[in-house]
């Protein structure tokens, strides 16, 4: 009988042996899972972090306060990621538009589009706030 | 004892195999767990939006702070601090939809600063426009509750000597030594304008007193003029604006070489 059985308790034995393997992969999997769903937030914070970035010498202010949108959007360029896509929206505090010139980019081509909002104080004699509504997306 | 042996081997080779299945296990579920940890605290450091907005908001308490210094500094009224720093705060307070904010501040008043400004102009060699002031700032979010105590001080100060050589009659050369400074450590000067007191009244200087300056870019300018007064010294004012606009004044008392 003993010997009979040794074939099927090696059978156990091996799917055993195969089933922990195979759970240790499960439990890896959830752990990306879990990882791939707070990447979501990345490109928001990527956008915030290059905004404040740029006010931390008040550059962001002084480009505004000078309408100067082209260096506004080359700056950018430089500190957000490569194969990253923006359009900013510059709002004077009653939330009036104030850029005369689209900041972007380019065209956006990915389906999943993140935004992200800064509010920047400028450094002038005269004091303005303003509100940036930064788009972003990763091109595809 | 040889047959006992390969008998006990292949006995316990099923068990062999579950344990040496159960380490391939925790070593593949630490390695993942390890990698997952180590991106994690990047993130936690990254996107944490609760930080992030309050990293912003103090960005621009500070940038409120140097605005109204600037503004103080050329002329307005002391009051302007309060006023934007309460206009930033309504701001805040109705923008962010996440959070809640609350910033109070308390501008510094003792023997130097009176709310929150100290402008030391008519000290000998020295000039100092200065801000400070005391923030408590309160954020709640839906996970977070957040109490910051902070002070943020703005100062621009200046340092300026020098001597004299005499030339013909009244004449004199002054050569002058100008060092600026923002929060103690060395910035540059967006412009520079200079008198000196002759016969009782301070005179700008222009090309016909062959000014010059020369900047070395750390901060510290040369100065050299040629200055006619009957005086044995030489009064000097530097009027200073700093590259964020905020204005100081100093004074000095140039004696023969």
């Amino acid at each position: 009988m003993k010997s009979n059985n040794k074939g099927q308790i090696r059978i156990i034995e091996a799917f055993l042996a195969v089933l922990i393997i195979f759970s240790s992969f499960a439990v890896s999997a959830n752990f990306t899972i879990t990882r791939n769903a707070t990447r979501r937030d990345d490109l928001a914070s990527v956008g915030s972090q290059a905004l404040l970035k740029l006010d931390s010498d008040g550059s962001l202010g002084k480009f505004i306060d000078d309408g100067n949108w082209t260096a506004l959007r080359d700056a950018l360029n430089i500190l957000l990621p490569v194969g990253v896509c923006f359009n900013l929206t510059v709002y004077d505090d009653q939330m009036q538009q104030i850029n005369t010139a689209v900041i972007s980019n380019g065209g956006f081509s990915s389906q999943q589009i993140h935004f992200t909002e800064y509010i920047c104080a400028s450094q002038g004699t005269v004091f303005r706030c303003y509100i940036i509504h930064m788009h972003l997306a990763v091109a595809t | 004892m040889k047959k006992y042996k390969t008998k006990f081997k292949a006995n316990s080779s099923g068990q062999l195999l579950i344990i040496a299945a159960l380490a391939i296990a925790i070593l593949i579920s630490s390695t993942t767990i390890y990698v997952y940890e180590l991106s994690k605290e990047t993130n936690n450091a990254c996107a944490s939006s609760i930080s992030s907005f309050v990293l912003a908001l103090k960005q621009n308490t500070k940038n409120t702070m140097i605005s109204s210094l600037a503004n103080v500094s050329n002329g307005g009224e002391r009051t302007v601090l309060a006023t934007n720093l309460n206009r930033l705060s309504q701001i805040f307070r109705s923008i962010n939809h996440l959070e809640i904010c609350n910033l109070a501040f308390t501008p510094l008043n003792d023997s130097n600063y009176v709310e929150g400004i100290w402008l030391s102009w008519n000290i000998s060699d020295m000039g100092v426009s200065s801000v400070y002031t005391n923030f408590t700032l309160k954020v709640y979010s839906i996970a977070d509750k957040v109490t910051l105590n902070y002070a943020i001080n703005i100062t621009t100060a200046i340092t300026l000597n020098g001597y004299y050589t005499k030339l013909d009659g009244n004449e004199k050369l002054v050569n002058l030594t100008c060092k600026v400074y923002n929060e103690e450590a060395p910035a540059l000067a967006k412009n520079i304008t200079l008198f000196y007191e002759s016969f009782g009244r301070w005179v700008p200087l222009n090309s016909s007193n062959n000014f010059s300056i020369i900047d070395y870019g750390n901060s510290t300018y040369h100065i050299s003029f040629n200055a006619t007064t009957t005086s044995n010294t030489v009064q000097v004012s530097a009027h200073i604006c700093d590259l964020r606009n905020v204005f100081v004044q100093a004074n000095t008392t140039c004696y023969k070489a």
